[in-house]
């Protein structure tokens, strides 16, 4: 394994934009690392443009056609001399041909993130079943392989409708998804089956257009349930992965995605449960670390769960990446009495080879993180995007706030249209869930968030929706 | 109805378009034709298979894009850069000056007498499913417009709506974006024939076509 001096002679190609970029920038200063930023036509008033510039010269900086154009990336990579990619989420993150690609090129470059042959397993949401079923670990009843065939879909939904009526499920509902989908794109809830061919034909035409594949996954609804995750870190050994406790992301907009995360997943000590929440939370910890195990996971990761409300946890998929919530995990934890840890600075240490260090007793976890994904939107109709014209977003710097963003204090700023519509994450912690929600409401009261659009519209954003939220968060 | 004659002249005055070739991805650079003056001619074939001069070779990952000339015309300039120099996405490589066509003339004169729908927001715009597997068998105008007709998709922040198309009943007589383009609010999205101006659209279309003379 590699010492952190070693680890100073690389250079990382950050394959990605907006806050994300720019939080891999800030790991890659600490660690004494260069780095190389990328932007598309868009993004060129990004706030990630001027921190790449700010925090590693003109350089740094490389405008690219596409975020998604692998051989340009490698391109840009051999030319400002990179040694690794760090993907970022989204984009190239869980792509396992994109990482084998980077790690047996001719030049080869280290692909921060999990090896591809461990991204392939996990990152394939029907292995990831197989494998979790093998280890006696829990799934949502439903397909087992990507569906192309519509007579076998119309069967596999038949066959979860009639299973619902045995286990006396009133009003049976099944899932349509679209199998390359992910973070809540490309799902259809079917009541019956008489609407199942419809459902199923649009979310073919969907997915054929947003991911240029067909396939789908149907699977068993199950209701009213709580959306958990469980943050795991392993080094290049896979030998004894780590976990970072647990987050909850049960606070969704109608497309399922996600507004609201906090950690830890439950909060027994404060909050009534019809289970116990406590044990909900060590299992579904075990289990997520037996399969890491079992896989010989190699670098940061999270599982992530369905708990029913009668506690019964299932697993749902692997996200063989970092995720946008990182860092509320990470506001919560501290490695061996040190806090402020940086589970991106952790990612790219052990990417690169480093021995993690640490062991799971290391590991504390204190108090109450509450991530707020700000952004501009329409809860009242439908969540939709605002697009427009930001005129000017600034709030008070609190000593309990971390706010990640792309978009600039100083000056106004377009909302780009072709990307995810965050805004900015902002991360409030607590000494207790009463703490951290009494100040997610004071950050969320005193932010300023402006702009218009070219219809003169003002801005719409869903900050009205996470303060209504803030009093039930973790309250199941 | 628009004044062709009109029209015509002006473009007459300045018959020529300015075309800056950029590139169409980071990577490296290498001119095939590099003297200003050169003449260069654009793709052509029943369905444009041929391709137009041969200007530049951009390569990534020992992948050599060739960049052929789009348009006919003669090389006006170039950006001042070495063989095999980097270059970054959207950095200019070379102009070049276009004489315009018929069919370009066409189209100019036509977005002035087509209902042109336009684009209610920024994003990417798609036929919904069945329009659009007309389109492509049977063309465009085989495809008929009213008022309230479910015809796009938008498509932006990953989201998709559909919208109405608005405007007098007709047919589509011409596209004007493309599906992999970010469409700007207001951009013309196709160009609309009322079925009683069909007659006047072609009469516009035949006189172009007799009095605008193409450049050998």
């Amino acid at each position: 394994m590699k010492t952190t001096n070693e680890l100073k002679k690389h250079k990382v190609l950050i394959a990605n934009r907006g806050e994300i970029a720019i939080r891999i920038m800030e790991a890659c200063c600490k660690l004494g690392l260069k780095f190389v930023a990328l932007f598309t036509a868009p993004d060129q008033h990004s706030e990630h443009c001027v921190m790449a510039q700010k925090l590693g010269g003109d350089e740094s900086l490389y405008r690219v056609s596409s975020y998604l154009d692998a051989n340009e990336i490698f391109a840009v990579a051999d030319h400002a001399k990179a040694t690794a990619i760090h993907p970022g989420y989204g984009f190239f993150a869980e792509d396992y041909r994109f990482a084998r690609r980077v790690a047996q090129r001719e030049r080869k470059l280290i692909f921060i993130g999990p090896s591809w042959q461990v991204i392939r397993e996990l990152g394939d949401k029907i292995n990831t079943k197989r494998l979790a079923r093998k280890l006696g670990v829990p799934t949502v009843p439903g397909s087992d392989k990507p569906v192309t065939d519509d007579l076998e879909a119309e069967n596999i939904a038949k066959s979860l409708f009639d299973f619902q009526k045995e286990q006396g499920v009133g009003n049976p509902v099944i899932l349509v998804k679209a199998s390359a989908g992910g973070g809540g794109m490309g799902i259809e809830e079917v009541t019956d089956l008489d609407k199942f061919r419809s459902v199923l034909r649009r979310i073919k035409n969907y997915s054929k257009r947003q991911f240029r594949d067909e396939s789908v996954l149907i699977e068993q609804r199950i209701f009213d349930f709580n959306h958990l995750e469980v943050q795991v870190l392993a080094d290049r050994t896979g030998m004894s992965p780590v976990h970072f406790g647990t987050r909850n992301c049960s606070v969704q907009s109608l497309g399922r995605q996600k507004r609201i995360e906090v950690a830890p997943g439950f909060d027994p000590t404060s909050t009534r449960y019809a289970f116990d929440a406590q044990k909900v939370l060590e299992d579904i910890t075990e289990y997520s670390l037996r399969m890491a195990k079992e896989a010989g996971y190699d670098n940061i990761g999270t599982w992530e769960w369905i708990v029913s409300p009668t506690g019964q946890p299932f697993l749902m998929e692997v996200n063989t990446r970092i995720q946008v919530e990182n860092g509320v995990s990470a506001r919560i934890a501290s490695i061996k009495g040190q806090k402020g840890v940086d589970l991106i600075a952790e990612q790219i240490r052990v990417g690169l080879g480093a021995a993690l260090g640490y062991a799971q007793e290391d590991i504390c976890l204190e108090g109450v993180g509450i991530e707020y994904r700000i952004i501009a939107e329409d809860p009242d109709n439908k969540f939709i995007p605002w697009v427009g014209r930001i005129t000017s977003f600034d709030w008070p710097d609190f000593p309990w706030l971390t706010m990640h963003t792309q978009v600039p204090r100083d000056r106004e700023y377009e909302i780009p249209t072709d990307f995810d519509p965050n805004l900015a994450l902002a991360i409030v912690w607590g000494q207790t869930l009463e703490e951290a929600r009494i100040r997610g409401k004071e950050f969320l009261h005193a932010l300023t968030l402006c702009g218009e659009n070219a219809s003169g519209e003002a801005l719409k954003s869903n900050i009205s929706f996470l303060e209504r939220k803030s009093d039930t968060v973790l309250v199941f | 109805m628009v004044d062709v004659k009109t029209l015509l002249q002006e473009l007459r005055e300045e018959p020529y378009e300015k075309i800056v070739i950029r590139a169409p991805h980071a990577g490296t650079v290498e001119f095939v034709s590099s003297t200003p003056g050169t003449r260069v001619v654009g793709p052509s074939g029943t369905w444009k298979e041929k391709p137009g001069t041969l200007l530049i070779r951009l390569e990534r990952e020992k992948n050599k894009k060739p960049i052929y000339a789009p348009q006919k015309g003669e090389i006006m300039a170039l950006a001042d850069l070495k063989p095999g120099e980097f270059v970054q996405a959207g950095q200019e490589l070379m102009t070049i000056r276009h004489y315009l066509t018929r069919e370009e003339v066409i189209g100019r004169i036509l977005r002035q007498s087509l209902f042109l729908f336009l684009a209610p927001e920024k994003g990417r715009y798609y036929f919904i499913p069945d329009v659009d597997i007309k389109i492509k068998t049977k063309g465009s105008q085989s495809v008929a417009v009213e008022e309230g007709l479910e015809l796009f998709i938008l498509s932006r922040m990953k989201r998709e709506t559909a919208i109405r198309y608005t405007g007098p009943s007709g047919i589509i007589y011409a596209i004007y974006f493309d599906t992999n383009d970010s469409v700007e609010r207001e951009s013309p999205l196709i160009g609309v024939c009322p079925e009683d101006q069909l007659g006047q659209i072609q009469e516009v279309v035949s006189r172009v076509q007799s009095d605008w003379e193409e450049q050998d």
